[in-house]
């Protein structure tokens, strides 16, 4: 029974899928913050690369990955896939259990897949410098590794409680050449107005996304680049699941429960959205695809599909998604890299569609899990991670309840070599179980009147 | 033999069910309001637990001090070493804890409140171990275990565990009528542990980023109040902050009633809410954990009775707490006195900790 299922390089895919083609009916389109009217090409040139943009709306199938991006992306593609014998013999389960390990990257994610492309179509566009945001920092270095290599500036707006919590993740993208500032910051009109709001605030993706988005609308020599949600970015990331169908292939199997963590979906979005492709078109229509959030920012099982900003400050267009509200500050959770008000709008989609479903953990239950797999696979993944890997291990569980012999593929995008301070926590018993308070602001939202 | 001093204080917790906030030197207006005495109940939980065992030798007060309810729980073998001249003096308490030195005890186990907790260690300094079954209105000092069956279990097991320290907490108690909670260092007692088993010292968490927290706490329960429904606010600085939120005054002690954001009555006692709560269909509860002890029911709170919790229903209970407090409180406590209540709450509970943010929090049962 083999352990790792490997690829050659000469195997790694040549083209990306683009889940758009196989759709229904299209993604509703962004709207433009002022205006609300449907945003175009012109709307995004200020801050993106027209093939990013092109990349975005496109129904194409499939797009070709360039090959400069190819020689960078060998080297940790094609990433290994497990199949997890210990969990599977300390969980006593039928189930046979899958994670394609995206921690081989040298940032240690699965971000790498987007930046290396993202940073390379800026620098054809003659773009000098990048400016971004970063929850835990996993995106952060992701960037400023692949920056580094097309010879561009980068700029990182890094939540403020992430930047206090991994100061490694800030040494990382020091290396790399990247200037990481803490978020909300006084660079920024949004990063003051928030400031002088709250001084105290521990910061949000969506705020730091506004200091980005800002300083690149600002700088006619920068960008700006996103690290999730984004249609552009989960095509990036389709990678993944490109490449676990093709290894799942060479030992005759094809996975009944798919599984990725979802902070903004694009590692959900990376290792399902083949499968999902697979499930619309009807070759294998009972494939079960599941994203995992944590309970204290869960957006896809208790949000609402609406239209809203992906920003705090309301720079971003509308886009329709599964949504907690833009001025959401999710608690500090250690899973930084998941606290996003909102969600990539077409795992939204999907999930509102019922072509995919959600679940959400406390921390306590995730952390659990992650000790459970570093006893047994010897991996110690990241906090976002963990809720992969608690979701893997009790769909494993309920295999062994029913005996089915389900098989299981879980994305284990990151290792937490730098989260050490969350495990830290965990045995000091001081990880606090946050949770979205639904019930109560359903009844109050029930209780308005409704105005026509 | 294990010589246990027991002496109880008759009155204490009188006060608590009708809103007084606390007994001392108010005894005549309990009763007048229809309090009955209860302390003695409690000891006698306490002490049935224990009539079995051979090696204790109980040496008590005359009457309703001791006697009585030892005689009631069946206790076979006490001795009377103090005869006491009202039902409800300090010095008669701190007469007998002196008799009961005199004796040379090993153990004094008394019931009442934090009043009674000054009074046992004012006489005993850290020179023996204390230990308090629970019956007072407030209940901030650590001595008190924190049900009458947790107290039998410590006394049968007191000679085989080690000793701790213990914070003896003094509530200035007109102060605490009036609205003000100010708890001091009172001393510090050696107490009979079982782990798990001891109450913590309350606390009150003054800083600015509590505050900050409260206020938070605050904006979100404004925003998800429903019009036409009946608030019962419970004491505490965090439901204080609240009520401050919707401009309208909260006595911090006491339990106040809000309906459409006006006062419908401040300071209710239980039998003004269980009138209140009658004629309502929506009835929301909104309660603070109590200290580092973590009781959302049944201390501090007390007014608002098991009968009210059954009219309102639990899961029209909106627990709020600031995460500081919830740091100090690794579960929250429920004892409502109805023990089938109580295990309605289930295993767990979610608390408000900020604007749309809550916590998963453990609950236990006390019965």
């Amino acid at each position: 029974m083999k352990t790792k299922i490997l690829l050659d390089e000469e195997q790694m895919p040549k083209k990306w899928y683009n889940i758009q083609a196989d759709l229904p009916s299209p993604l509703d389109p962004p709207l433009h913050p002022a205006t609300h009217k449907p945003v175009g090409p012109d709307d995004l040139k200020a801050i993106f690369p027209m093939e990013l943009i092109r990349q975005e709306v496109t129904t194409d199938r499939h797009i070709d990955i360039p090959e400069e991006v190819q020689d960078v992306l060998h080297l940790w593609r094609p990433s290994p896939l497990y199949r997890a014998h210990r969990l599977e013999k300390f969980l006593k389960t039928p189930a046979k259990i899958y994670y394609k390990w995206e921690g081989v990257s040298p940032a240690g994610s699965h971000k790498t897949n987007t930046s290396i492309p993202q940073a390379y179509y800026n620098m054809k566009a003659g773009i000098e410098r990048i400016a971004t945001e970063t929850g835990a920092g996993q995106w952060g270095s992701a960037l400023a590794f692949a920056t580094m290599l097309y010879d561009l500036q980068c700029t990182i707006y890094m939540v403020r409680s992430s930047y206090a919590q991994k100061p490694y993740r800030k040494s990382m993208m020091q290396v790399w050449g990247a200037e990481c500032i803490p978020s909300p910051s006084t660079k920024t009109n949004s990063g003051r107005a928030v400031l002088e709001k709250d001084p105290e605030t521990p910061g949000a993706l969506g705020i730091a996304i506004s200091e980005a988005v800002e300083d690149a609308a600002t700088h006619d020599n920068t960008n700006y680049a996103l690290g999730s949600v984004l249609n552009h970015v989960c095509l990036h990331q389709t990678v993944i699941g490109l490449e676990c169908r093709e290894q799942l292939a060479m030992v005759d199997a094809y996975p009944d429960i798919v599984i990725g963590c979802v902070g903004g979906g694009s590692n959900f979005a990376g290792i399902s959205f083949p499968f999902a492709g697979d499930k619309m078109t009807g070759k294998h229509k009972d494939v079960d695809l599941i994203g995992v959030e944590p309970a204290s920012c869960p957006t896809l099982t208790k949000g609402l599909y609406t239209y809203d900003f992906g920003d705090v400050a309301g720079l971003t267009p509308l886009m329709k998604m599964f949504t907690l509200g833009h001025d959401f500050v999710p608690p500090s959770i250690h899973a930084g890299g998941l606290r996003y008000h909102g969600d990539s709008p077409i795992v939204s989609r999907l999930v509102h569609d019922g072509v995919m479903r959600a679940v959400s953990y406390h921390q306590s239950e995730v952390f659990e899990a992650a000790q459970t797999f570093a006893r047994t696979e010897g991996i110690i993944v990241a906090p976002e991670t963990s809720h992969a890997v608690r979701c893997a291990i009790d769909e494993a569980l309920l295999c062994k309840k029913t005996g089915e012999e389900k098989t299981i593929l879980f994305n284990c995008s990151g290792h937490g070599n730098f989260d050490m301070s969350a495990y830290d926590a965990y045995y000091a018993g001081k990880l606090v179980d946050y949770e979205y308070p639904d019930e109560l602001i359903k009844q109050a939202i029930s209780r308005i009147p409704k105005i026509t | 033999m294990y010589r246990i001093g027991f002496v109880v204080n008759p009155v204490a917790g009188m006060g608590g069910a009708v809103g007084l906030k606390g007994t001392d030197g108010r005894v005549g207006e309990a009763r007048s309001l229809g309090a009955t005495p209860q302390s003695g109940n409690r000891a006698k939980m306490t002490l049935s637990l224990l009539k079995k065992d051979p090696d204790l030798l109980f040496l008590t007060c005359s009457g309703n001090m001791g006697e009585t309810i030892l005689k009631e729980a069946g206790i076979p073998g006490y001795q009377v070493v103090f005869t006491g001249k009202s039902e409800s003096s300090a010095d008669d308490t701190k007469a007998a804890v002196q008799e009961f030195l005199n004796e040379g005890v090993d153990l004094i186990l008394f019931c009442g409140g934090d009043g009674t907790a000054r009074d046992v260690f004012s006489v005993t300094g850290r020179n023996i171990p204390i230990l308090g079954i629970p019956a007072g209105v407030k209940m901030y000092s650590g001595v008190f275990a924190i049900t009458p069956g947790a107290a039998a279990e410590m006394v049968a097991g007191s000679d085989k565990t080690i000793l701790r320290d213990a914070e003896i907490m003094d509530v200035d108690e007109e102060a605490y009528r009036s609205g003000i909670l100010t708890t001091r260092l009172f001393g510090v007692a050696s107490v009979p542990v079982i782990a798990g088993m001891v109450q913590v010292p309350k606390q009150v968490f003054e800083e600015t980023d509590e505050e900050r927290a409260k206020d938070e706490i605050a904006r979100f329960i404004h925003e998800v109040m429903v019009p036409d429904t009946l608030y019962i606010l419970g004491a505490g600085t965090t439901t204080e902050a609240i009520a401050r939120n919707l401009g309208i005054p909260k006595t911090l002690l006491g339990v106040d009633v809000i309906k459409n954001g006006r006062i419908v009555t401040q300071d209710a006692n239980e039998k003004t809410l269980c009138n209140l709560v009658e004629n309502e269909e929506d009835i929301r509860i909104i309660i603070s954990p109590i200290g580092a002890q973590g009781f959302i029911l049944g201390r501090g709170n007390q007014q608002v009775s098991a009968a009210i919790v059954r009219r309102a229903g639990i899961r029209n209970i909106i627990v709020v707490a600031t995460p500081h407090k919830l740091q100090e409180t690794p579960e929250l406590l429920v004892d409502t006195g109805d023990s089938e209540l109580d295990l309605e709450f289930g295993s767990s509970i979610q608390v408000i900790s900020g604007y749309r943010i809550a916590q998963h929090k453990r609950i236990r049962q006390m019965s």
